[in-house]
């Protein structure tokens, strides 16, 4: 039994964690492609606003799109609340509200990731070198945390409830980082050199910690429509969209009343492995890759529901005092 | 000894661990072994470790001030404050001697009132209590017990006597402080833990959980028991979240529960509603059900107190409890202890003067230089007057204050309270300090082994209130049979 903003809290804390995890991966990433850059090769910092449908609000707040504010922003901005620093003080402050239920050490672990990105989020801002050892250092603490997850923590329904956050998330932002990255080459494939587009996805690969793993199960190229394939439907890669949808059902099998969502999930994982990923051009990647992320959004809300607000239905219905009216 | 601070040359006040000759008191001879033993800097190192044990475990409590909540990381020093075995045996027995009495003090006066029928405790006194619930009058909790959870404040005078100085009968905090104060001290000095024999303090969650459980009006069934507390706000909402965690019981803000219309407490859970059994609230009476007391309180639960009166849920502390949390009545206790037991008080309270007694008040007004005097209602060292520390205007102030409401007001002479070694500067100066323990009872009673040392952390302070800048120490019961 748990209890519903409990379980609310547990998922959301999860996605906050694995948003800032994914956030830090593709500064990362971005930035090591960057380096590789032929001379007059342009590259748009901005079109990482965009991944989490920030754009706007940097454009609001921010008069210049450059390196220094593009970082300032998706890093240690409190007020966007897609910031790597805004995610682990969300995370934080579920977790505050959740040590009952989390393995004690939990809160301990979230609270110094938190201090250390507090203090350090401002050095990964200003230069290019220490923002790769600070993003790194989030990620690998964030690693000892979903270790400590897996390992110190009973594989109930709080577990299944963080495993759910952590896979839609990842899910989404796969879809998101294909979308982006789909977005930059595809209109002009015909003048952007084959090598810089190799480049581009490989970056896209890694900043989803997928490279080597491509590599070994695909291919050394990499080639757009087998990477797309590969992000989207490889059973075997954890940061795929189909590996996702299947974490997502086996937590939802280990659930109480989760057939309507099971059912959800398996529908869509199926229309998923049956795309053709080297017959798409760039419109209809975006259109697919659009659906999906409406689907993993129903997913979502058919959660909220099911979990969430489910003790609404319980509530008994007040006689009202009918025959006291009617006796005046 | 090497480490005292100067500041000890001029001690007047008990010390808890040297006596006048700053000689180490027996029961506190093996730490001082042990921390003459460190080298040079190593105290200061280990105060380091402290720290930063302290952060990476976020203990914290919450300061409220105009720029919003703040997160304090609570005051540890290092150095235990040490008590034998013995002494303390005594003192547990003067505790849940008193509880038991003031427990059936409360069911009293919610039911024949025969005390003030004997002439025993002054009617006026209960007819000007703002801690009297008349919505819980011919209520009879299970095992006649209305508080469940009592905070006995203890201080000890120059003379080594020691002294209640209060019982908190509302929701009184700070247990949490002292199972994670013996946390820290294994963290930073277990060579210590292998030299001395320190009795555990890790029971309380258990004796709390079965506390509660006994409290289910579902007998024969796993009962769901729920810590109620007001929010992450809250300045106790660690010990809230800490508590429920050693228990395995649920932590839920008052929107989590709902009273439906068959008059039980459900809890909102993933897969709907589910009946709660014992609830143990951290919010005062007044927030508890808007439907009984403050119809603006967002953080209680609407229905509660029918729930309760019909004997659907258990709370505790039950409400109301809190009448005899209240400095005034606090005067009677010995009384009530011989009344209700027809036994002599194991523990002493400090002699008190009441404002309500015309030839007291007099002598209050014409001391007040030299006692403290309190509001018979506050807590947290809020709203007192030390008198001996104030200024002519203070005490001009407080004197008007007393006439215009003298049943709110009670004094007690300033005690010389005792100190103990506190790590200042790589010394060891004095300061001086109190003892909370806890004491638990429904169907068993129960005190805590020694309880949570507050320290005034400031040179010569008395207040050890940590909304007022106190700090804690560890709190060993040592065994001395085997030093």
């Amino acid at each position: 039994m748990m209890l519903a903003r409990v379980a609310e809290n547990l998922y959301w804390m999860a996605r906050f964690l694995e948003r800032a995890e994914n956030t830090a991966r593709l500064i990362n990433s971005t930035t090591h492609v960057l380096l590789d850059l032929p001379e007059g090769a342009t590259f748009g910092w901005v079109n990482l606003t965009e991944i989490a449908g920030m754009d706007d609000l940097f454009t609001q707040n921010y008069p210049k799109a450059n390196e220094e504010s593009i970082m300032r922003f998706l890093i240690e901005d409190a007020s966007n609340p897609g910031s790597i620093f805004s995610c682990i003080q969300y995370a934080r402050e579920n977790t505050r509200t959740l040590r009952e239920v989390l393995p004690a050490e939990m809160w301990e672990r979230v609270n110094s990731l938190y201090l250390y990105v507090r203090d350090n989020a401002h050095i990964a801002c200003s230069s290019r070198r220490e923002r790769y050892m600070v993003l790194n250092e989030i990620i690998q603490q964030r690693h000892a945390i979903v270790g400590l997850f897996a390992g110190a923590m009973a594989h109930d329904v709080a577990y299944q409830l963080i495993k759910l956050g952590r896979n839609i998330e990842r899910a989404d932002m796969t879809t998101r980082i294909l979308d982006l990255h789909s977005a930059i080459i595809f209109p002009d494939e015909s003048v952007i050199q084959e090598a810089l587009m190799e480049r581009i996805w490989m970056s896209t690969l890694d900043s989803l910690s997928s490279y080597q793993s491509y590599r070994r199960l695909i291919s050394m190229h990499v080639r757009s429509d087998a990477a797309i394939s590969f992000l989207l439907q490889d059973m075997r890669f954890p940061r795929s969209v189909a590996f996702c949808l299947s974490e997502i059902e086996s937590c939802f099998k280990q659930m109480p009343k989760s057939q309507q969502l099971q059912q959800l999930t398996t529908q869509l994982r199926h229309k998923i492995a049956q795309y053709v990923t080297d017959k798409l051009d760039a419109i209809a990647l975006h259109e697919h890759l659009d659906l999906l992320q409406i689907e993993l959004g129903e997913i979502h809300e058919s959660l909220l529901q099911n979990y969430f607000h489910a003790w609404q239905a319980d509530i008994q219905p007040v006689l009202q005092p009918s025959n006291e009216f009617a006796q005046q | 000894m090497e480490l005292a601070s100067k500041e000890y040359a001029t001690h007047t006040a008990y010390d808890e661990l040297l006596d006048r000759e700053l000689r180490p008191r027996t029961a506190a001879l093996p730490l001082f072994d042990y921390l003459n033993s460190l080298n040079d800097g190593e105290l200061a190192t280990r105060q380091q470790a402290v720290d930063a044990t302290i952060k990476a475990m976020g203990i914290t409590f919450t300061i409220y001030s105009e720029s919003g909540n703040i997160d304090r990381v609570w005051p540890f020093d290092p150095i235990p404050r040490v008590m034998a075995r013995k002494e303390w045996e005594h003192i547990q027995a003067g505790l849940k001697q008193r509880l038991t009495a003031l427990n059936m003090f409360i069911n009293d006066l919610y039911n024949e009132q025969q005390i003030i029928k004997d002439g025993v405790l002054p009617a006026e006194i209960l007819d000007s209590s703002t801690n009297f619930r008349p919505q819980c009058i011919g209520i009879k909790p299970r095992f006649g017990v209305w508080a469940h959870i009592c905070g006995t404040d203890l201080v000890r005078d120059s003379n080594g006597t020691v002294y209640v100085l209060e019982d908190n009968l509302r929701v009184p905090s700070g247990v949490s402080y002292m199972l994670e104060n013996r946390q820290i001290m294994k963290r930073i000095f277990p060579e210590v833990f292998r030299t001395t024999h320190i009795l555990p303090v890790d029971d309380y969650p258990t004796q709390l959980y079965h506390t509660l459980a006994a409290l289910s009006p579902r007998a024969g069934e796993q009962p769901v028991i729920a810590v109620l507390t007001p929010g992450i706000y809250n300045s106790a909402y660690f010990e809230h979240s800490y508590l429920a965690q050693q228990m395995g019981a649920f932590l839920v803000e008052g929107s989590d529960l709902l009273v439906d219309s068959d008059d039980i407490v459900y809890l909102k859970s993933i897969t709907g509603l589910q009946r709660v059994d014992v609830i143990y609230r951290r919010i005062d009476d007044a927030f508890l059900d808007p439907e009984v007391f403050n119809p603006d309180s967002v953080l209680g639960v609407p229905g509660l107190m029918r729930a309760w009166r019909k004997g659907n849920v258990g709370i505790a502390n039950a409400p109301g409890a809190g009448v005899a949390d209240d400095k005034v009545v606090y005067t009677f206790v010995p009384q009530i202890i011989r009344y209700y037991l027809n036994e002599e008080p194991i523990l002493a309270n400090v002699p008190s003067y009441l404002c309500m007694y015309d030839d007291q008040r007099e002598y209050v007004l014409a001391n007040l230089d030299k006692l403290v005097v309190k509001p018979a209602n506050e807590s947290g060292g809020y709203g007192m007057l030390i008198g001996p520390r104030a200024t002519h205007e203070e005490r001009e102030k407080f004197a008007a204050l007393i006439r215009e409401n003298p049943r709110n007001y009670m004094a007690q002479p300033t005690l010389d309270i005792s100190t103990a070694p506190t790590l200042v500067d790589g010394k060891l100066a004095p300061r001086h300090l109190d003892l909370r323990p806890f004491v638990l009872q429904s169907d068993k009673l129960y005190a805590t082994t020694g309880g949570l040392t507050r320290v005034a952390m400031r040179q010569g302070s008395l207040v050890v209130n940590s909304s007022q800048g106190g700090g804690s120490k560890d709190t060993w019961i040592v065994e001395e049979g085997d030093l």
